[in-house]
């Protein structure tokens, strides 16, 4: 297409079409560019290629049914959005849950996010044509994924967390396969720090691309890394804390510049900052319950329903008619690995979810993909895709 | 030391906001279609505490809602502080079947615009002044707004070529000050392709 | 040719061995990965699992490179001209993994904008179970898809593919034979009547100077 520039003068732009099968873009996005040459004049997004209809489908099902398909919204650290999803309905429910699920769940979360991390990490470093992190990244992760089989039953959507409780209590030697898996995390940092910190390539493509200021993040509703990488330490963890999350020793991790750099880096930091999280809650994990008792909220144990009438009925009840939420709306956030994963929640007091948005930390992100890759090459807008970590099942739910 | 209560007086004293008895464990205000942006404007500028981020815009259908009364849709805002962390605010908009129009507030906030498509999307209600309201999450054949409950959810439409951005970025190049001369020509569909490729039942 | 080629023998079997050979172990997938499946595809290809035992670490993101396509995850309305563009764009020979229970049959996503199947839009040569599938079965998978292929015979592929064009070749020269009959009948003609022409000239010559 033939335009004229603010200044006048005529240029020739090429429209070139990335994506949505684009090895950069990681499953289904899509961008339209107008190019001068190698440089990106302007650019704009398409999404909704993997809307699977998440807010129609859980209509349908009970409130516990709704718990797998929050498993895929972000599937590269599924538990997280477990958990992010039942602490809204037990907000709603005003239950306080045992002290051991608290601190079971803590350490799920940050193996969570360690994965979630290393998945972003490795992904970006692919794109950018090193195949060797990718390896390193990958082997703790293959690690923290053997926990998860043993502790749940699946590698990647788990279904761990239960409203009132946990799927289950941890297994025998938990502690020291999560004590030697942050062990190789630790290593395989070193091996990735070794890697790129000095490495010219690397710091070439990723020092100064993709920058947006802190006022236009926070106007685009960044949250996460990306924004912390932006400078500003806005973390839910810290804000608005949950699960005792204030009374471990961690720092927020802020980046200064607010390029892919930072957000690489803010990454890397906060998978060490996650590991002392979860050695310090591994020190707290005592015996105890990890559900609460209360059979209109957690479905009684399957001990009790073979022994008690009464909680064959709550259990039969549970399951069929679902639990009754306390009617009302309500806006809960969590701090997932991407920024903060939202649900509003309408119930009408029934068994069935009456709507559920999502507010998935993606979609900020990525409406905001236009303004950091104009005025840069092609092949940025790639490293820049990578450092923004957009998961497209959580980004079209 | 203000609270957010104190930002609700103040709404409810400027811009005749009433308080939504449905949110019990946050604050949330209703408000009327036309003052949401002045609502919004003095919560992000001028308020005791700012909210200045916009987190979620979330349509809600009230169709088959138990014992509801007023009208069907409503438009739920939830707004952030970061200057006094965990500060939060629900702003709500009801809206009648008959007049499905909202002011746009993608003008003070930039990532309004995404969740206001996504609105119009899902529910069909239109935003006023919005500067490109297409659809977002689905096909651009698509009729209907899935999320409205008497959509029913198994009505699958399939899409017969791939949607093309060129106006898009057509748009957003004249946003940029540039001035489109002459368009290109190769990206259109021509008829043959959309015959041969196309995907049909 | 066509019935020759069909018959198996010495040579057309130890070519058929050679190239099935060459083709199982260097299966190079086409990743269209959308969702979750794919991230399982990401562990497939690393360290623990190594898909590269089986000569597969070649992943080609251009559908004209590829020989598997290789379907992980959801595929919605709106990406489904785009994965029957990329299938179409696929050369020959070519196979098709439908990974995950999403692109077998939608999963549980029973919704307004899930396909359900992958099947509605492109032939299937294996499908795998699981949401989403372990390593272990995309293994298993690959090795079914690796039996497929050695028991197809290239020669008999060769001569179905080249069938039409025998017989388009068939036609022509049957056409062509019939035309140069035609042909060379009317020269026949042409010539018996100018021979008849002239004898008739020669029988009136020399009735003329008979007179």
């Amino acid at each position: 297409m033939i335009v004229l520039d603010p200044n006048g003068e005529k240029l020739n732009l090429m429209p070139l079409n990335v994506g949505p099968s684009h090895p950069a873009t990681h499953g289904c996005l899509r961008f339209l560019a107008a190019m001068d040459g190698e440089t990106i004049v302007a650019s704009v997004e398409e999404i909704g290629y993997l809307h699977r209809g998440f807010e129609k489908m859980v209509e349908r099902g009970t409130w516990q049914q709704v718990l797998p398909y929050t498993d895929r919204l972000n599937y590269c650290s599924a538990i997280m959005n477990n958990i992010a999803y039942v602490r809204a309905v037990e907000t709603m429910f005003g239950v306080e849950i045992p002290e051991r699920c608290k601190v079971l769940r803590v350490i799920v979360n940050e193996l969570s996010r360690i994965n979630d991390h290393f998945v972003c990490i490795a992904a970006a470093f692919q794109d950018l044509g090193g195949t060797t992190p990718f390896m390193y990244a990958f082997n703790p992760r293959e690690e923290i994924m053997c926990i998860w089989e043993k502790l749940t039953g699946a590698r990647l959507t788990n279904s761990y967390a239960r409203i009132g409780g946990l799927y289950r209590d941890s297994y025998d030697g938990f502690e020291q396969d999560v004590l030697a898996a942050l062990d190789s995390t630790e290593k395989a940092l070193k091996d990735l720090h070794a890697c790129l910190d000095r490495n010219r390539i690397f710091l070439d493509r990723t020092v100064g691309i993709g920058k947006i200021s802190a006022e236009r993040a926070i106007s685009y509703g960044w949250t996460g890394p990306c924004l912390r990488a932006s400078g500003v330490a806005s973390d839910l963890r810290k804000d608005e804390p949950y699960y005792d999350y204030e009374t471990y020793d961690w720092e927020v991790v802020v980046g200064t510049q607010g390029d892919c750099n930072d957000r690489l880096q803010v990454r890397m930091a906060e998978i060490e900052e996650s590991v002392k999280i979860v050695r310090q809650a591994l020190k707290r994990l005592a015996p105890g319950p990890v559900d609460i008792v209360d059979p209109r909220i957690r479905v009684p144990a399957h001990k009790l329903a073979y022994q008690d009438m009464e909680g064959l009925i709550g259990r039969f009840k549970s399951v069929y008619e679902g639990i009754r939420v306390p009617e009302g709306e309500f806006y809960c956030g969590s701090e997932c690995a991407n920024g903060e994963l939202g649900f509003t929640i309408v119930s009408d007091g029934s068994g069935h979810p009456y709507r559920i948005k999502v507010r998935p930390p993606c979609l900020t992100q990525f409406a905001a993909f236009h303004e950091l890759v104009e005025g840069g090459m092609l092949a940025d807008s790639m490293a820049v895709l990578s450092g923004l970590n957009i998961i497209a099942g959580e980004l079209d739910r | 030391m203000n609270t957010v209560e104190d930002i609700f007086s103040v709404l409810e004293e400027k811009f005749g906001a009433k308080r939504d008895t449905q949110d019990k464990w946050g604050v949330a205000a209703i408000v009327s279609a036309a003052y949401l942006h002045n609502a919004a404007l003095f919560l992000k500028e001028s308020a005791a505490i700012k909210f200045e981020m916009l987190v979620d815009i979330a349509g809600i259908d009230y169709l088959t809602y138990p014992n509801h009364e007023g009208p069907r849709f409503a438009v739920s805002y939830a707004f952030k502080s970061m200057s006094v962390p965990g500060a939060r605010i629900r702003l709500k908009v009801l809206v009648g079947e008959a007049d499905l129009k909202v002011p746009t507030i993608s003008d003070l906030f930039a990532n309004a615009n995404w969740y206001e498509r996504e609105v119009f999307d899902q529910f069909g209600i239109v935003f006023t002044g919005h500067p490109d309201l297409r659809r977002l999450l689905n096909h651009v054949e698509f009729v209907g707004h899935p999320l409205r409950k008497d959509y029913p959810a198994q009505k699958r439409q399939w899409l017969s070529t791939n949607d093309y951005l060129l106006p898009a970025l057509e748009k957003r190049l004249e946003d940029l000050g540039y001035r489109v001369v002459q368009r290109s020509k190769e990206v259109g569909t021509n008829d043959n392709e959309y015959l041969e490729g196309s995907i049909k039942e | 040719m066509t019935a020759e080629a069909d018959k198996p023998n010495i040579i057309t079997a130890s070519l058929d061995f050679l190239v099935n050979w060459g083709r199982t172990n260097s299966l190079w997938p086409f990743p269209y990965g959308t969702a979750c499946c794919a991230i399982e595809f990401m562990s497939t290809e690393v360290g623990r699992y190594d898909l590269s035992r089986i000569g597969s670490e070649y992943v080609r993101f251009t559908p004209r490179q590829s020989d598997v396509l290789l379907v992980a995850g959801t595929i919605t309305y709106k990406q489904a001209p785009i994965l029957k563009r990329i299938y179409e764009q696929m050369a020959e020979p070519r196979w098709v993994i439908a990974m995950g229970a999403c692109a077998c049959s939608g999963g549980f996503y029973d919704c307004y904008c899930t396909v359900p199947g992958i099947d509605h839009i492109i032939p299937v040569d294996v499908y795998i179970g699981g949401c989403p599938s372990r390593p272990e079965a995309f293994f298993d998978a690959m090795f079914d898809l690796q039996k497929k292929i050695k028991d197809e015979s290239y020669m008999k592929q060769r001569a179905e593919r080249v069938k039409d064009q025998l017989e388009m070749i068939k036609a022509k020269t049957a056409e062509a034979k019939a035309a140069a009959k035609d042909f060379a009948r009317e020269k026949v003609v042409d010539i018996k009547d100018f021979m008849t022409s002239k004898e008739q000239e020669l029988v009136k010559k020399a009735q003329f100077w008979k007179e």
